[in-house]
């Protein structure tokens, strides 16, 4: 009697075949739960209107100058100092930690761009 | 002419200089704000001590002004550091990190046993 409801139970409750290859499979490496390990990766677009809506709060910039290639200090007229603190605002946003040496490079949108997107733990 | 080229290495070199060490310290400064509306006249302040020098000409005197200014970021450093989490130091470095390539984990239980029998 048991053992036929238990049969009974258990061939109710079965878990897809494909759903288990699925966890087994390589692609539980991509989505970790609970993990700040690059799981969710930028679209380009979306890194594009972030740092372009961040260069525009800039005080000293002309928002309507603004486009995705443009360069800081030839273009929009800035000096060294504030293209630091437009590298700094960056790093904010997307919670990076750029090494003084590779910020130092960042001078226009379109490297910053660039630096961003292929960055593993930009968010 | 090698002089002339010594001298513009030396300025691109001191420029440099000037740019890491402000960008440090505006990080300091964030490090020292509690708030963020303490940052913002701070970091003012900070600017107009940088633009205060911004005409020297001098060579010499400007290394001893970017010395002095790295050595008052030196003495003035913050003893805890704000971090990012994921960067080393910081509050999530090396948690949940990717398990090995080649470990396999087996989700159903042994109940693939119970479907053969």
């Amino acid at each position: 009697m048991a053992s036929s409801l238990r049969a009974a139970i258990i061939s109710h409750f079965r878990v897809p075949a494909s759903q288990t290859l699925a966890l087994n499979g390589s692609k539980l490496w991509t989505v970790r739960s609970m993990s700040s390990h690059g799981d969710d990766h930028l679209d380009k677009n979306q890194v594009i209107d972030r740092v372009l809506e961040v260069v525009k709060c800039h005080p000293k910039i002309d928002p309507s100058k603004v486009t995705p290639e443009v360069h800081f200090q030839k273009d929009l007229g800035l000096d060294s100092l504030d293209t630091v603190e437009i590298v700094m605002a960056l790093e904010e946003e997307f919670k990076l930690e750029i090494p003084d040496k590779e910020a130092d490079k960042i001078d226009s949108c379109g490297l910053a761009i660039e630096y961003i997107y292929n960055h593993p733990m930009s968010s | 002419m090698s002089g002339v080229s010594a001298y513009l290495a030396r300025r691109a070199a001191q420029k440099e200089r000037v740019r890491i060490l402000y960008r440090r310290a505006l990080k300091e400064t964030l490090n020292w704000a509690v708030h963020r509306h303490l940052f913002y006249p701070d970091a003012d302040d900070l600017r107009k001590r940088f633009d205060a020098n911004k005409h020297v000409e001098d060579i010499n005197t400007i290394d001893r002004l970017i010395a002095d200014g790295e050595a008052a970021h030196n003495k003035w450093r913050h003893p805890d550091p704000y971090i990012v989490p994921w960067a080393p130091g910081g509050s999530k470095f090396t948690r949940n990190p990717e398990p090995p390539s080649g470990i396999e984990i087996v989700y159903d239980y042994g109940q693939e046993a119970e479907e053969a029998l």
